[in-house]
């Protein structure tokens, strides 16, 4: 019997980020589960406790990044993973995962578009942390580090929304500075029950502190901020197994 | 299948029997064969003896498989080679100086070199279990009339080759190499229609790049470009790809038997003709005739064909493989099935739109598309496998024993060949000439202002920072990228390589890769050996052991006809033998392509021979790799290398505008002795950083360095090991001597240093400082150069923004 909590890493055609997630979730103490999306249904979802939407290019992105695969997702298994999350499991999107959790309706209404550079940015952004009660971000810093690479990671949304979702504590993650144009430097979302978290920035891409850029980086002389922030969900999840509270 | 379709001629027959050898040259010309009169004279005696007339399918067979892209005839050639007077025969350029160096080296070294030159890629062993590899391509001509499309076939082709070489190596990372026109270019200076400005050529081909590679998921971690105005009119685009497989996985053999199946995108009549038309030279009617030729990507279609290759080689599905590329099914099926022979049954090939005859499904060189020979009970599970990936899978064919490979088409037999035979193109005899440039440094050098100097080459092309288009490329996808193109404290200093962590394994892999086409100008000998001492030397910086570094060689050459061109190459190909050699670093794969010219109303302009030298190398441990960037504000800064003082093809000389200059010669022994002692003092722990010196010599080795911004640099130029000469001040700053290494070194271990380089050329030349925020260079007790770094490093960032 598999001991470690389970997470379901959902792949589609194009998603590359995949494997690097699956080691990050491995190093924080998940047993990680790579399903096709052409292989996946209800029951994949049973027994895991974190759902994981990684990086790349569902389907190619070539129309709004996400919507393919959102609307495969709902052909395939509806809105299981809503039903998941309202049953108390977690989910997670990085970047292109972020782009289809956000078409799936699982976070606040807004849209990730172009970069306002009309460019591809792989690069390193500041982050600072805007909320205390996300259960991913209890083991980071307020304010940290973590590579991005996007072409599409501007966030808007209609009205003062972005204002809003700053002061009613939707938004997770903050850029220090602007990278992409976003509406209120905003680089990651969560949801009402601070159970659904998307994030533009790859925190698997910076679990070993040698994935820093610089060799003098002052940090853990071992982990880096991914590792921190796979670690705080591991936390949670396991604290929650052992008092029995989602069983 | 509907009755038009059975009634519908796919193929011809071709009279060529009766023909006469002008007939027979205009026939290749008609039907795009590019065969020469002496080689369709060779086709013609064969089925003079078969007693039949060959069909245009077994023709176009016949020119894909003798085509220069495919066949590599140049580098086979018997070349009466005359050098500076001296007459020599080379016996096959590939035979003597790449195969038989790699020959030598792998007896001084058993067990490195896992497998070279018989498969998609070169192998070299990593550690116990695993085994790396990389091979470099050229889309050249494509990327010339279609710059995005032709980049992105370009890196797509090379990721299938690593897919297909063992039973599926892992593509881990890319690299990239241009040449290009300048991109203030004057548009009225273009003498021919139709050609493409360098910079949409340079736009184009960067996103075509950008968009393949990102959607692969493949990080592109290195790369280069230089700027010259005789790559106007035929731009050169190198693409490469490394990979990672287990040892055990890398041995594959053909049986009979075996069912031949096509997995990934389908099949089409894009790419007709491009192992031919890369074998031509390129006309303003490229633009508009050869369209045909250039493929259309799809990266999403050959990522799910990889997802499916690499699971089906985890669970031991695979029996053989190959990828296809130029020739397509007629390639992958003669590779596969050239010895054991075999029957391929074109209807069952999907098709991109009806209509296509026989010989456009058998040459298509449509993308994303992987050729496997499996046994025949794992067909249930592969079909599974490829639903699951929802990538498409069709058997096309089998292996049979026979030795003939027989090509059949709604029943109809439309290609017979013996497999044998099919291979036996006629040898070329070729001549070359080269007579080495007087090389007298006619170079004004100008007295005092080197700062002005130190700017006019920061600002340069060849050397301002490629951060615009090093961010557009995912070089940190898949999460391994530990020593990344741009780095330092402020992520934004150059580095002389990447090096990529490998899961499950201790040890590391560098890449790293040179060209100086400017060079080879004067003295293409004296570039291959600068090339191959670069990538070794920039390797070594970046952690590499010496003694574990393999390369890869890449040539893009003019006209081979002519004599003059062809002599640059042989000159170029015995210089990178006999450096690769002293170093012990074996060629493991490489490339040549050739026609690389223009036929403009004025005449044809060809390129300069240009070399591309790559290498990889074995890292033993992450805490050897360093980067290249100042780490600390109160370090030693040392050298490494004797400064002789050559400025031809500096770029330094070039923004003068010399030419024929005398260009570095590379001491090989004398380098690699500073080497070894380099990568030993690494190991202890004794160096901060290291960069190599290069473009733009020590003045500019030293600012990137300190581009991190983590302290000023005080340099004295009086300590510098010098060449016999005597160079003058401006020499010691911008001279690119081959074989100098520049490091940062705690200034407590000083002491230690200087014990483990005696007798070498090692000087500690200066220290990191806190106190300012600039260059200062000192010579003969005099201040030379005192610039503020911030703005040097403004100047050397902001060189491309305008144009990309």
């Amino acid at each position: 019997m598999e001991e470690r909590p389970h997470a379901l890493l959902l792949k589609y055609p194009g998603t590359n980020c995949d494997e690097e997630t699956g080691r990050a979730l491995r190093l924080a103490g998940f047993h990680p589960r790579v399903e096709m999306i052409t292989r996946v249904s209800r029951e994949s979802l049973e027994g895991a406790r974190l759902v994981v939407l990684s990086g790349g290019f569902s389907y190619g992105d070539y129309v709004m990044a996400g919507r393919f695969a959102q609307l495969e997702t709902e052909r395939r298994i509806g809105d299981a993973i809503g039903e998941f999350v309202r049953d108390g499991g977690y989910a997670l999107g990085i970047c292109n995962g972020f782009q289809i959790l956000m078409r799936l309706g699982l976070l606040p209404d807004g849209s990730l578009i172009d970069n306002t550079s009309g460019r591809f940015q792989c690069q390193w952004a500041g982050l600072e942390k805007r909320c205390e009660d996300s259960p991913y971000l209890s083991k980071v810093p307020a304010t940290f580090e973590l590579p991005v690479a996007h072409a599409e990671g501007r966030f808007v949304a209609a009205d003062d929304k972005a204002q809003e979702y700053l002061e009613e504590g939707y938004v997770a993650l903050q850029y220090t500075e602007d990278v992409n144009g976003s509406a209120a430097r905003i680089a990651g979302l969560q949801d009402g029950s601070r159970r659904v978290l998307g994030l533009m920035p790859h925190p698997e891409r910076f679990v070993y502190a040698a994935q820093h850029y610089d060799r003098e980086w002052d940090g853990d002389p071992q982990w880096g901020w991914g590792h921190y922030f796979f670690e705080g969900i591991y936390e949670v999840v396991t604290a929650e197994k052992s008092t029995g509270a989602l069983v | 299948m509907p009755e038009a379709v059975l009634d519908r001629q796919t193929f011809r027959e071709i009279p060529i029997r009766h023909l006469g050898g002008e007939e027979l040259k205009r026939l290749s010309d008609d039907m795009k064969l590019s065969l020469s009169r002496e080689d369709m004279e060779a086709v013609q005696t064969h089925f003079t003896e078969l007693e039949r007339e060959p069909t245009d399918v077994e023709l176009e067979v016949i020119a894909q498989t003798w085509s220069e892209h495919c066949k590599h005839r140049i580098f086979g050639a018997k070349i009466a080679h005359t050098a500076n007077g001296v007459q020599e025969t080379v016996d096959g350029l590939f035979k003597t100086y790449v195969k038989g160096v790699t020959d030598e080296i792998r007896k001084r070294k058993p067990g490195f070199v896992v497998a070279a030159f018989d498969d998609n890629a070169g192998f070299i062993r990593l550690d116990g279990e695993k085994a790396v590899c990389l091979k470099v391509e050229t889309h050249n001509h494509p990327s010339a009339i279609e710059p995005y499309a032709g980049a992105n076939t370009g890196l797509g082709g090379v990721i299938r080759d690593i897919l297909g070489a063992g039973k599926g190596a892992k593509p881990i990372a890319s690299c990239d190499v241009f040449c290009f026109g300048s991109p203030d270019t004057d548009q009225k200076s273009i003498k021919a229609e139709d050609v493409i400005h360098p910079l949409g050529v340079m736009r184009g081909v960067v996103r075509g790049v950008r968009d393949y590679g990102n959607r692969m998921g493949i990080p592109t971690v290195c790369g280069a470009i230089q700027f010259d105005d005789s790559y106007i009119y035929n731009p050169l685009v190198f693409c490469g790809t490394a990979g990672v497989i287990p040892i055990a996985d890398i041995p594959k053999e053909m049986i009979a038997g075996l069912k031949i199946i096509v997995v990934g995108g389908r099949t089409g009549r894009d790419g007709l003709h491009g192992a031919t038309f890369s074998s031509a030279s390129l006309t303003t009617d490229s633009h508009e005739e050869d369209q045909q030729a250039v493929q259309i990507g799809n990266p999403i279609e050959e990522k799910k064909a990889a997802d499916f290759v690499l699971e089906a080689r985890r669970r031991g599905l695979i029996e053989f493989l190959t990828d296809c590329g130029a020739g397509g099914f007629s390639s992958a099926a003669g590779e596969m099935l050239s010895e054991v022979g075999g029957e391929i049954f074109l209807e069952n090939a999907p098709l991109k739109e009806p209509g296509l005859v026989s010989w456009e499904i058998f040459l298509s060189e449509s993308q994303e598309r992987m050729v496997l020979a499996v046994k025949e009970e794992t067909l249930p599970e592969l079909m599974e496998l490829a639903e699951t990936f929802e990538t498409e899978c069709i058997v096309l064919g089998h292996s049979d024993g026979s030795g003939v490979l027989k090509v059949w088409h709604d029943g109809q037999l439309v290609c017979e060949l013996d497999c044998g035979k099919l291979h036996e193109a006629p040898r070329r005899h070729l001549v070359s000439r080269f007579d080495k440039a007087k090389g007298a440094l006619t170079l004004e050098l100008p007295v005092g202002d080197a700062g002005t100097r130190l700017r006019e080459v920061l600002g340069d092309f060849a050397v301002v920072s490629r951060e615009p288009i090093i961010r557009e490329y995912d070089h940190e996808v898949q999460g391994n990228t530990f020593l990344k193109p741009l780095a330092g404290a402020t992520a934004d200093a150059p580095q002389d390589g990447a090096v990529m962590h490998i899961d499950g394994s201790k040890p590391l892999m560098a890449m790293a890769l040179s060209l100086l086409p400017e060079w080879g100008k004067t003295d293409p000998f004296a570039m291959g050996k600068a090339c191959v001492d670069e990538t070794v030397r920039q390797l070594v910086a970046c952690g590499a052991d010496p003694s574990q570094i393999a390369l890869l060689d890449n040539f893009c050459v003019g006209n081979p006809e002519d004599p003059g061109e062809l002599g640059g190459l042989v000159e170029c190909v015995k210089g990178m033998a006999e450096a690769a050699l002293a170093y012990e670093a074996p060629f493991v794969s490489g490339k040549d392509s050739f026609y690389n010219y223009f036929e403009t109303d004025e005449g044809p302009v060809s390129i300069p021979v240009t070399a591309l030298i790559s290498g990889l190398g074995i890292v033993r441990d992450g805490q050897h790799v360093t980067g290249a960037s100042l780490r600390r504000p109160d370090s030693a800064i040392c050298i490494l290398g004797v400064t002789r003082g050559a400025m031809g093809g500096s770029v330094f000389a070039r923004i003068r505008g010399v030419q024929g200059a005398a260009v570095p010669e590379t001491d090989c022994a004398g380098a690699l002795r500073g080497y070894q002692a380099f990568a030993d003092a690494l190991r202890a722990g004794l160096i901060c950083s290291a960069h190599d010196i290069s473009e733009g010599g020590l003045a500019v080795a030293a600012a990137e360095m300190a581009f991190s911004e983590v302290g000023g640099l005080e340099i004295d130029l009086d300590g510098l090991p010098l060449g016999k000469a005597g160079p003058g001040t401006m020499q010691k700053l911008f001279a690119e001597d081959t074989g100098r290494l520049l490091f940062e070194a705690g200034a407590e271990d000083v002491t230690e240093l200087e014990k483990r380089f005696e007798g070498l050329p090692f000087a500690v030349i200066g220290k990191s400082v806190s106190a300012h925020g600039e260059l200062r260079i000192e010579a003969g007790g005099e201040r030379v150069i005192s610039e503020n770094l911030k703005e040097l490093k403004t100047i050397w960032k902001s060189g491309l923004t305008p144009y990309y």
